[in-house]
C-alpha cells in the first residue's frame, strides 16, 4: 500500500511538471507580450521592450522557466521583488520561500494573495453543487434503471436529457429571469458581497442551482445505465427469486454493483466543478478560480497561470487517486499488486 | 467696458452679438480663453447651468457602481475611461470640461492666454489641500506636467503636448532595422516653468488654443510627488474620497473626505463593483438592486432595463465613434479612390439600426463631429454602389478584392458593426474577412494591420482627436496617413481663434479627409447609462467619467 502511495505520488509530481511546463511553452507562443498588455495600447515601444527586460521576459524559455521552479522550491529568491528591479513587488512573506508562486502582473499582488481565496470562493460553489448532485444523480439513476422503458424511466429520462442539454448560460438567464426580474426571491449576481443587501447564502442559490441543473443530468444517465447492466445479472434474479424484497436487492446486492463504473464520472466533476465553472461565474460575476484563469490567460499573467494549473493538476491527480482507492471499497476483487 | 482676460475676447463678443459666431462656439472660445463660464453665459444671455445647490443636496449613504476594476499602473498611463474613473475620485485635474464641452478651471482658480496663445499662465488654487495635509503648490502642478513629458513614463499625454510643449528629435542611435530611432523632450528648459509658489507659466513653441482641454485629458492627474506615480488605497489625492481598498476585478472602495476643497462629496462611501465582461450580469444586478447604477449601459441592456421602475435612463449625444481605418502605403489602398469606393459603398443608417439599435447619428469620413466648435458643414453624400464600383475599377479593381479587418470581440457593438460594414462592403465586391482579436492581442496591432477597425473616444476638440490620429508621425497614427497639406492647414487650424477664418480652414481639412483620407467613419455614438432614481445630482458625461462627489442618495 505504501508503495502504491508512494508510486502515485510520483507520478503526480511528474505529471505536475509536464503541464507546468507545457503552460510556459503555449504561454511563450502566445501572440502579445505581457508588457505590452500591462502598459495597454498607447505606451511607446521604447517603454515596452524597458519593461519586458525589467520582467526578464526576454530570456530563454528554459532559463524562465528554471528560474520559475528556483523560486517555487524556495532555492533562489524572486528576482521580480528585487528593490533595485524598479517594479515596485512585495511579498510580505519575503522573495524567498517554499510555495513562492511568484508574483501577479495581472493583479500586482503576489499570487498567493489571489489564487487561494478565489480557489476558496470556488470550492464552495462546487462542494454545495456536488453536495447537491451526488444524490440527485443516484436518486434518478437509480429509479429510472429499475426498469428499462418503463414510465418512470422515460419521464426521468426526458428531464435529465433536457436539463443536461440546455447549457449554462442559457439557464442562468431563465432562471435570472424567472427568480430575479419576473419574482425578485434572489439576488441577479453573486459577487459574495454582504454590503448588496443580500445575504451570501441567497447569493448562491442560482449558480448552485445552475451547476446542479447542467451536471445532474449527465451522472444520473451514467447511474442509470450501470444499473440496467446490473439488474440483468444472475444475482439480481436469484435474490428476487429467493424472495427478498426490492429494498433489500437494490441497497443491498444492486446499488454497490452499479455504482463502481459511476464513481470515475462522478468524481470527474470534481475537477469539472473547480475548474470549468467559468460560465456560470462570469454570468453571476462571481469571483471564483475559473474567472481569475480566464482573465489570467487572456492577459498572459503566467504566474497565475501556473499557480492555476498546478492546482487544478494536483486536484485532478488527487481525485483519480480518491478513485483507485474507492474502487478498492466498492469491490474487494480490486487489490492492490 | 469690462476688463477681459484676452484680447480677443472683445471681437469674439462682437461675432456673437453680430450673429457670426454661434451660441456653443462663443462659450467655448471665450471660457478657453480665460473668461469665467459665469461672465461667458451672462454675455451669451443664458442662464448657466447650475448642479443641484449643495445645501439641498441630501447627506450620507453608500453608492455602488457597476463598472470593470482594471489592474491600475500609474495613473499618468490611464489608457480607459474604466482606469481613470477609479483614480478620478482621489486625484483631480487643473481644469475640467462639463458635458456642455465648456471647460473650467478646477485646481486652477484661472488661466491667462498670451495674444499670440504662445504663452500660458496657470494660477494655481491657494486653498487647495492634499488629503495627508500639505497644500497643493505650483512645484507639484509642475513636477506632475513634467513627467509626463518623460518618454520613459509613457503617457498619452505626450502625444498632446507634442507640437507645443514636446518636440520629437533624433537621437542619433538606430534600430535593429537601421531606422534612426526617435525619442521626444520639452522643446525648451523653459517650457514649463514656475513663476511663483501658485504660478506656472507654459511657454509653447507654437500657438495653441486647446491646452486648458488638454489639460483634462484623462490620464493629466495631479500627483502627489512624493508618491513617484504609484497608486492604490491610501493613495494621497486632491480628491473628494480616499480610496480604502482596491481589488482588480472585484471592487474599488472610498470614503468621504471630510476636509475636502471644493463642493460635496454628500456620501458616505462609494463602491465601484466589477461585475465582468457579461452584460447580463450588469442587467441583474441592477435588476436585484445590488448596484445602483451602471458606468455604462449598451442600447441592448438600455432595452431590458428602461422598464425597470427603479431605475432612469441618461443619454448623451458623444463625439465617440467608429472607423474602418485603410493604409494608404498598402498596396490594397494606396489609391485614394478605393479609399473613396469604400466610403460610397456604405449605408449609415443602416449601420446605426443595426449595431447601435438606433442609438447613434451619421458620420461624415471626416473624424468632425457636428457637435464640434470647429465644425463646417459639407454637402452630405449617400450610399452609392454604382459610383463606388466605378471607382474601384477604375483604381484596377474591377472585380473588388478580398482583404482582412481586424477588430475585437468586445465591446459587442464593435463586433456588429464590423459585421455590418462587412456586409456593406460586399455589394460593391470587397470580400472583408472579420478578423476578431481579443482586446490585448488587438492592440498590439492596431497601428500596423493594413486595415482594421478602431473605435475612439470622446473628445471636445476636433483639432485634438486630428492631431492624435491623423497627423503625419503622430503617436496614434494608426492608419499610417501621412499629408503635409493636411498638417499644415491642422497646425494653423489650431493657432486661428477667429471663428469665420478657421471654419474656411475647416471646411478644407474636412474636404481632405474625405477625398484623400484614410478613414470610413459610420457614426457618432449616443452613450447611456442607467442609474436609481433615488440617486440625486448624476449627470451623463460624454467621456463616461463618474464624478461620485456630485451625486447623493435620497433615502426612502
Amino acid at each position: 500500500m505504501t508503495r502504491f502511495l508512494c508510486k502515485r505520488l510520483i507520478m503526480m509530481m511528474v505529471t505536475m511538471l509536464c503541464a507546468s511546463f507545457l503552460v510556459f511553452a503555449v504561454c511563450e507562443f502566445s501572440p502579445g507580450s505581457v508588457a505590452r498588455k500591462s502598459l495597454g495600447p498607447f505606451a511607446t515601444q521604447q517603454q515596452v521592450d524597458l519593461l519586458s527586460k525589467k520582467l526578464r521576459a526576454t530570456d530563454p524559455l528554459p532559463v524562465r522557466y528554471s528560474r520559475w521552479l528556483g523560486v517555487l522550491l524556495g532555492l533562489i529568491p524572486d528576482p521580480l521583488q528585487a528593490p533595485d528591479s524598479g517594479l515596485n513587488f512585495n511579498d510580505p512573506r519575503g522573495a524567498q520561500y517554499f510555495g513562492n508562486f511568484g508574483y501577479s502582473t495581472l493583479n500586482k499582488l503576489p499570487v498567493n494573495d489571489v489564487i487561494w481565496n478565489r480557489l476558496k470562493n470556488t470550492a464552495v460553489l462546487a462542494g454545495l453543487a456536488f453536495a447537491l448532485i451526488v444524490p440527485l444523480s443516484i436518486i434518478f439513476g437509480i429509479l429510472s434503471g429499475l426498469k428499462e422503458g418503463g414510465a418512470l424511466d422515460r419521464f426521468l429520462s426526458v428531464i435529465c436529457i433536457t436539463f443536461t442539454s440546455i447549457p449554462e448560460f442559457a439557464s442562468g438567464v431563465f432562471l435570472v429571469t424567472l427568480f430575479v426580474i419576473l419574482w425578485p426571491l434572489l439576488p441577479g449576481t453573486s459577487q459574495l458581497d454582504p454590503g448588496s443587501g443580500w445575504s451570501i447564502p441567497s447569493q448562491l442559490v442560482l449558480p448552485v442551482a445552475v451547476l446542479v441543473i447542467y451536471d445532474f443530468g449527465y451522472v444520473a444517465r451514467m447511474i442509470r445505465v450501470s444499473m440496467i447492466g446490473v439488474m440483468e445479472r444472475p444475482f439480481i434474479r436469484t435474490a428476487v427469486l429467493k424472495g427478498m424484497n426490492t429494498r433489500q436487492v437494490i441497497f443491498g446486492h444492486a446499488l454497490r454493483n452499479a455504482m463502481i463504473a459511476p464513481f470515475t464520472v462522478l468524481l470527474l466533476q470534481i475537477n469539472f466543478l473547480v475548474s470549468g465553472v467559468v460560465v456560470t461565474e462570469l454570468v453571476f460575476a462571481y469571483p471564483g478560480f475559473g474567472r481569475l484563469l480566464l482573465d489570467a490567460s487572456l492577459f498572459g499573467d503566467i504566474a497565475t497561470l501556473e499557480a492555476a494549473t498546478l492546482v487544478t493538476v494536483a486536484i485532478a491527480v488527487t481525485t483519480q487517486l480518491v478513485g483507485d482507492l474507492g474502487y478498492m471499497l466498492l469491490d474487494p476483487r480490486i487489490r492492490v499488486k | 467696458m469690462e476688463e477681459y482676460p484676452h484680447p480677443k475676447i472683445p471681437a469674439l463678443v462682437d461675432d456673437f452679438k453680430s450673429e457670426k459666431l454661434g451660441r456653443r462656439e462663443f462659450l467655448r472660445f471665450a471660457t478657453l480663453l480665460g473668461l469665467s463660464a459665469s461672465a461667458a453665459y451672462s454675455i451669451a444671455g443664458i442662464a448657466m447651468p447650475m448642479g443641484a445647490k449643495a445645501d439641498d443636496m441630501p447627506k450620507g449613504g453608500n453608492l455602488r457602481i457597476g463598472m470593470r476594476c482594471m489592474e491600475i499602473k500609474d495613473p499618468h498611463l490611464a489608457d480607459f475611461a474604466e482606469r481613470s474613473n477609479v483614480i478620478r475620485q482621489v486625484c483631480e485635474y487643473l481644469t475640467f470640461t462639463d458635458r456642455n464641452n465648456i471647460t473650467h478651471p478646477y485646481l486652477l482658480e484661472k488661466w491667462e492666454a498670451s495674444d499670440d496663445l504662445k504663452t500660458w499662465i496657470l494660477h494655481v488654487r491657494k486653498d487647495v489641500k492634499w488629503h495627508k495635509g500639505k497644500p497643493l503648490t505650483a512645484d507639484d502642478v509642475v513636477w506632475n506636467l513634467k513627467r509626463v513629458c518623460d518618454p520613459a513614463i509613457g503617457s498619452s499625454m505626450l502625444g498632446l503636448f507634442t507640437g507645443y510643449l514636446v518636440e520629437e528629435y533624433d537621437t542619433g542611435e538606430k534600430d535593429s532595422a537601421g531606422n534612426a530611432k526617435k525619442s521626444s523632450r520639452l522643446w525648451s528648459d523653459k517650457a514649463i516653468e514656475k513663476v511663483d509658489d501658485y504660478t506656472v507659466r507654459l511657454n509653447c513653441s507654437s500657438p495653441q488654443i486647446a491646452v486648458p482641454e488638454h489639460l483634462f485629458h484623462y490620464p493629466m492627474f495631479i500627483l502627489d510627488p512624493e508618491e513617484k506615480g504609484s497608486f492604490g488605497p491610501g493613495a494621497n489625492g486632491t480628491g473628494p474620497f480616499e480610496m480604502t481598498e482596491f481589488t482588480v476585478g472585484k471592487n474599488a472602495k472610498y470614503k468621504a473626505r471630510t476636509d475636502y476643497w471644493g463642493t460635496g462629496p454628500y456620501l458616505d462611501t462609494f463602491e465601484f463593483v466589477d461585475l465582468g465582461d457579461n452584460p447580463g450580469a450588469g442587467i441583474a444586478a441592477v435588476a436585484s438592486k445590488q448596484v445602483d447604477g451602471l458606468s455604462e449601459a449598451d442600447a441592448v441592456q438600455i432595452n431590458s432595463m428602461k422598464n425597470f421602475p427603479h431605475v432612469a435612463v441618461y443619454k448623451v449625444e458623444t463625439t465617440q465613434t467608429i472607423v474602418a481605418r485603410m493604409h494608404p502605403d498598402n498596396d490594397l489602398f494606396k489609391d485614394k479612390r478605393v479609399r473613396q469606393a469604400m466610403r460610397f459603398a456604405i449605408d449609415r443608417e443602416k449601420v446605426i439600426q443595426t449595431s447601435l439599435l438606433g442609438a447613434g447619428t451619421p458620420a461624415e469620413d471626416h473624424h468632425v463631429a457636428p457637435s464640434h466648435p470647429e465644425y463646417a458643414a459639407l454637402p452630405k453624400y449617400p450610399r452609392d454602389i454604382e459610383k463606388a464600383k466605378k471607382l474601384l475599377a477604375d483604381a484596377g479593381f474591377p472585380d473588388g478584392f478580398e482583404t482582412d479587418m481586424v477588430t475585437r470581440p468586445d465591446p459587442i457593438w464593435e463586433l456588429n458593426t464590423a459585421q455590418v460594414l462587412a456586409e456593406q462592403f460586399k455589394d460593391i465586391g470587397v470580400k472583408v474577412n472579420i478578423k476578431s482579436l481579443p482586446s490585448a492581442q488587438y492592440w498590439e496591432v492596431w497601428t500596423k494591420a493594413p486595415f482594421s477597425l478602431t473605435a475612439w473616444g470622446h473628445r471636445p476638440l476636433a483639432v485634438m482627436t486630428l492631431s492624435l490620429a491623423y497627423r503625419s508621425n503622430a503617436a496614434w497614427n494608426e492608419s499610417n496617413y501621412s499629408n503635409p497639406e493636411f498638417d499644415k492647414l491642422l497646425t494653423e487650424a489650431e493657432g486661428i481663434l477667429d471663428p469665420k477664418q478657421r471654419s474656411v480652414v475647416m471646411a478644407k481639412i474636412e474636404g481632405i479627409m474625405q477625398d484623400d483620407g484614410p478613414i470610413v467613419q459610420p457614426f457618432w455614438r449616443i452613450f447611456s447609462t442607467v442609474i436609481d432614481k433615488k440617486v440625486k445630482g448624476f449627470e451623463l458625461h460624454p467621456s463616461q467619467y463618474i464624478f461620485a462627489h456630485q451625486y447623493a442618495i435620497v433615502q426612502a
